[in-house]
C-alpha cells in the first residue's frame, strides 16, 4: 500500500458521514440527503450496490458494526434505523428504533460489544438503545441531566459502559450508559467505580467557549480528547487529574481520532488533518499531515501582482485564496481504516467537498522532516 | 386570546439562558469595587512601564486578568483605554516582535481588545488597530480570531 | 504613527472633492487610499474566514425545522459574539456568526450628501434584485447599508474562499462604483450648467 493519500471522488455532493464494513470492501455514505448509499469495492473504485431510503430528512450519521454486520443510521427526521442484510434476498431490511425524541438525531455509534448503540439528539438528551428480546425491538433509555443543548458527538469507552458526549452547551461529559440486565459490571477505571445509568463521571470545558464538535477516548480509555469550535483540542487524563487545552492557530476541528496512546489526528474547517503528539506528559501540535504541493505561482504579470496586493489584500507568494490541500472543503469525519484501536495504520476522512481520502500513518514517522505547517 | 401571544419557547426549562451563558466560564463573581481597583492600579502600573520605555512589559501587563462579566462596564471601558494607550505608543516596527513574545492566552486577550477597539471607531484609531490585527493574525493564526467570537468572556 | 494615518485619512477625504484632477494625481490618490484599505480588507478577510465555519444544524426549538440561527435567534448558545471591523467611523463591517449561518453587514463610505444618495440608490438597486445574488439579504441591518446572509447550504455548494473573495471584491468595487458615479455626476452637472449659463453671455 502506498503512503500517498488515496483520494476517492464521488462528485455526488457533500458527504455528511461515512462508515466502512469490517473488511473495508463496502462503504456507506450519505450525500447531504435523506438516503444512504452503500458502495462495494470494484477494482480501484467503488460501485453503488444498495440505496437505503427510509429516512425522510437529512441523514446525520451512520455506523457499521464490524462483527454483527449491522448498520445504524440516524437523521434529522428524529428517527434511527438498524439495518440488517437479509441473506436470502441480499437486501438491507430496516427496523425502526424507539428513540422517543422530538428533535433531530445528530450522531450515532455502536458500543464496542455491538449490543447497544447511543444516539445523540437535539432534544437535549442521548438515547442509549438496546435490544429487547421480548418485544423484538430496539428500546432506549435517556441520559438527560445535565445536558443543556444539542448533543453533537459521542464516543464509547472500550469497557462498553462509559459514554463520552460533546455538546453545544460548550461541555464534554462522560456518562455511564450501564443497562441493567444487559451489561456486566465494568472493572473500576479512573472514571469511577460505581456506575449506575446516567452517572456523570466528568464534565469538562476548554474555558474559551465553543461547541464541542468531537469527543474521543484514548485506546486504553484512560484519557479523553475533545475538540471545540474555539479551535482547541483538550486532553483530559483523570488518573493524573490533568486537563490540558491546546489553542490551535487554525480553524476549528470537527473530528478527532487517536492513532495510538500518544498521537491524535484532528481535522475540520482547515481541510487538512493535523497531528498532535504527547511529548513527555505535555501535548502539543506537531504538524499538518497534508503536504499537497502548492500550485506554481505563474501566469501573473507584475502588474497583476501589484494590483491584487494593492486592492484585494492578497499576498502573491502564498496566493492564499486557493486551497492547497487534498480536501477542498471542510472535513467533517475521520475514522480508523486499518489497524486496531491501539495502533491505527490508516484512517479515512470525508468532507463537504464530496471526497473520501484514505491516509497512511507511515509517513508520519518517516517524513516528519519534510512536513511543515 | 392573550395566551396566543405568550412565547412558549421562552418557558423551556432546559434551554440555556443568556445569564447562564455569560457566567458559565467566569467563575466566582467579584465585587465592582474590587474589579475597578484592580483596573485602576493596572493602568498606573502600565503607565509607569511605558514611561520607562518597557513597551513589552506594558503590553503584557495590560493584558493580565481583564475584567469579565456583566455590570463592569466602567471598568471594562477603563481597561480598554489602558490597552489602547499601550497600542498607540508602540512603534510599528516593534509590533511583530512584541506580538511574538506574548503567550497564546495573552494573544487571545489582545485580539479581543483589538475588536473591542474597532467597535468604537470614533474613540480609537482604527488604522493602528488594523496594523496590530494584521501582525497578530500572522503570528497567532485564525484560531485566535475564532476564539474572540466563541469566548463568552467579552471585554 | 497615529498622526501619520490621520493625515492620510484627511488626504483621502480631500481628494474626493476634486474631480477634474489629472491622471497623475489620481494614481497618487489610489496609492494613499490603499494604505489603510489593504489592512482593512485583510482584517475583514481573516475575520470572515474565521467566522465562516458553518455546519448543518437542525433547530432545537421548532421540530423538523432547519433555519438560520443568526436570524432566528431562538437558541442563545449557538450564537457567537458579533464583531466589528472598522476603517474609520464611516466605513465598517459587522460580522454576526452562528452555528449554521453568518450575517455580514457593510457600512459604505459616505463623505457627503451626493455619496449618501448614490450609496442609497445603489444598495436599493441591489437589494430589490436580491434573488439574483443568492447571499444578499433583502434588508440591511440597522446602521449598515447592505447585508449578506450566508448559510451552511451556501458553504456546501460554493467554495468558502470564493465566498470570502466575493464579499471583499464587493467592498472594493462598491467604493469604486460610487466614486465613479460621483465623478460622472459632477461632470454631467458641469456640462449642463455650462450649456445653461452659455445662453446668458
Amino acid at each position: 500500500m502506498s503512503d500517498l493519500p488515496n483520494v476517492n471522488e464521488f462528485n455526488l455532493g457533500p458527504i455528511s458521514c461515512h462508515a466502512f464494513n469490517q473488511d473495508r470492501t463496502a462503504l456507506a455514505l450519505s450525500f447531504n440527503s435523506n438516503v444512504v448509499n452503500i458502495f462495494r469495492k470494484s477494482g480501484s473504485g467503488w460501485s453503488l450496490a444498495w440505496t437505503l431510503a427510509e429516512h425522510d430528512k437529512h441523514v446525520t450519521s451512520i455506523d457499521w458494526a464490524p462483527k454483527s454486520n449491522r448498520i445504524v443510521t440516524c437523521s434529522q427526521d428524529r428517527n434511527a434505523y438498524v439495518w440488517t442484510l437479509d441473506s436470502a434476498s441480499q437486501q438491507w431490511r430496516p427496523s425502526l428504533v424507539l428513540l422517543r425524541i422530538n428533535r433531530a438525531a445528530t450522531f450515532v455509534r455502536w458500543s464496542p460489544e455491538e449490543d447497544k448503540f447511543a444516539v445523540a439528539s437535539g432534544s437535549r438528551c442521548i438515547s442509549v438503545c438496546y435490544f429487547e428480546e421480548d418485544n423484538d425491538w430496539w428500546a432506549s433509555k435517556h441520559i438527560k441531566k445535565p445536558i443543556r443543548s444539542t448533543v453533537l458527538s459521542l464516543d464509547w469507552h472500550p469497557n462498553n459502559v462509559l459514554l463520552a458526549a460533546g455538546c453545544a452547551d460548550m461541555k464534554a461529559r462522560v456518562f455511564s450508559a450501564f443497562i441493567k440486565g444487559n451489561d456486566k459490571k465494568p472493572a473500576p477505571s479512573p472514571w469511577g467505580e460505581k456506575l449506575p445509568f446516567n452517572t456523570v463521571c466528568g464534565e469538562f470545558s476548554s474555558g474559551t467557549g465553543g461547541w464541542v464538535h468531537s469527543v474521543a477516548f484514548s485506546p486504553s480509555g484512560d484519557a479523553l480528547a475533545f475538540t471545540g469550535h474555539d479551535s482547541t483540542l483538550t486532553i483530559v487524563t483523570p488518573a493524573a487529574g490533568s486537563v490540558q487545552t491546546i489553542r490551535a492557530p487554525s480553524l476549528p476541528y470537527l473530528s478527532a481520532l487517536w492513532l495510538n496512546e500518544n498521537q491524535i489526528i484532528a481535522a475540520g474547517h482547515d481541510c487538512a488533518p493535523h497531528l498532535f503528539e504527547n511529548k513527555g506528559q505535555q501535548w502539543a501540535f506537531s504538524a499538518s499531515l497534508d503536504s499537497a504541493v502548492k500550485k506554481a505561482d505563474v501566469g501573473f504579470t507584475a502588474r497583476d501582482t501589484f494590483r491584487r496586493m494593492d486592492s484585494r489584500a492578497q499576498s502573491t507568494t502564498s496566493n492564499d485564496t486557493e486551497v492547497h490541500t487534498h480536501h477542498q472543503n471542510t472535513i467533517n469525519s475521520i475514522r480508523a481504516f486499518t489497524g486496531d484501536r491501539n495502533h491505527v495504520d490508516q484512517y479515512s476522512t470525508s468532507g463537504i467537498d464530496g471526497k473520501l481520502i484514505i491516509w497512511s500513518t507511515n509517513n508520519i514517522a518517516k517524513g516528519m522532516s519534510n512536513l511543515h505547517l | 386570546m392573550a395566551f396566543r401571544k405568550i412565547d412558549i419557547d421562552a418557558l423551556e426549562e432546559d434551554a440555556l439562558g443568556q445569564d447562564e451563558l455569560d457566567f458559565q466560564e467566569i467563575g466566582e463573581a467579584r465585587s465592582r469595587q474590587e474589579v475597578e481597583a484592580q483596573v485602576n492600579s493596572r493602568a498606573q502600573e502600565v503607565r509607569t512601564l511605558l514611561q520607562r520605555g518597557n513597551t513589552g512589559g506594558a503590553l503584557s501587563s495590560s493584558l493580565q486578568s481583564p475584567p469579565y462579566g456583566r455590570g463592569f462596564e466602567a471598568a471594562k471601558a477603563r481597561n480598554t483605554q489602558t490597552v489602547m494607550e499601550v497600542l498607540n505608543s508602540i512603534k510599528v516596527a516593534e509590533v511583530a516582535q512584541l506580538v511574538k513574545n506574548l503567550n497564546p492566552e495573552e494573544q487571545d486577550v489582545l485580539m479581543k481588545y483589538l475588536y473591542a477597539g474597532m467597535a468604537a471607531p470614533e474613540q480609537n484609531n482604527s488604522g493602528v488597530l488594523l496594523a496590530w490585527h494584521e501582525k497578530l493574525t500572522e503570528v497567532a493564526g485564525q484560531g485566535c480570531i475564532v476564539r474572540v467570537i466563541t469566548d463568552r468572556r467579552t471585554v | 504613527m497615529p498622526g501619520r494615518l490621520d493625515a492620510n485619512r484627511s488626504a483621502v477625504g480631500l481628494s474626493d472633492e476634486e474631480d477634474g484632477a489629472p491622471s497623475g494625481a489620481l494614481m497618487v490618490r489610489v496609492g494613499v487610499q490603499s494604505n489603510t484599505l489593504r489592512p482593512y480588507l485583510n482584517a475583514v478577510r481573516q475575520t470572515l474566514t474565521a467566522a465562516m465555519c458553518l455546519e448543518n444544524f437542525s433547530s432545537q426549538v421548532a421540530e423538523r425545522h432547519n433555519k438560520p440561527e443568526v436570524e432566528a435567534g431562538a437558541s442563545r448558545e449557538v450564537l457567537l459574539n458579533p464583531v466589528v471591523i472598522s476603517r474609520n467611523d464611516k466605513e465598517r463591517v459587522l460580522i454576526e456568526s452562528s452555528v449554521n449561518s453568518l450575517r455580514v453587514s457593510i457600512a459604505i463610505k459616505q463623505a457627503d450628501e451626493i455619496e449618501r444618495i448614490l450609496a442609497h440608490k445603489f444598495t436599493r438597486f441591489l437589494t430589490q434584485r436580491a434573488e439574483n445574488f443568492v447571499i444578499l439579504r433583502r434588508k440591511p441591518i440597522e446602521g449598515y447599508d447592505i447585508s449578506f446572509l450566508i448559510t451552511n447550504a451556501h458553504t456546501e455548494q460554493m467554495y468558502k474562499h470564493k465566498l470570502v473573495d466575493f464579499i471583499i471584491q464587493f467592498m472594493e468595487e462598491v467604493d469604486k462604483e460610487i466614486s465613479e458615479m460621483k465623478l460622472s455626476l459632477n461632470a454631467r452637472a458641469r456640462i449642463v450648467s455650462e450649456s445653461y449659463l452659455s445662453q446668458f453671455n
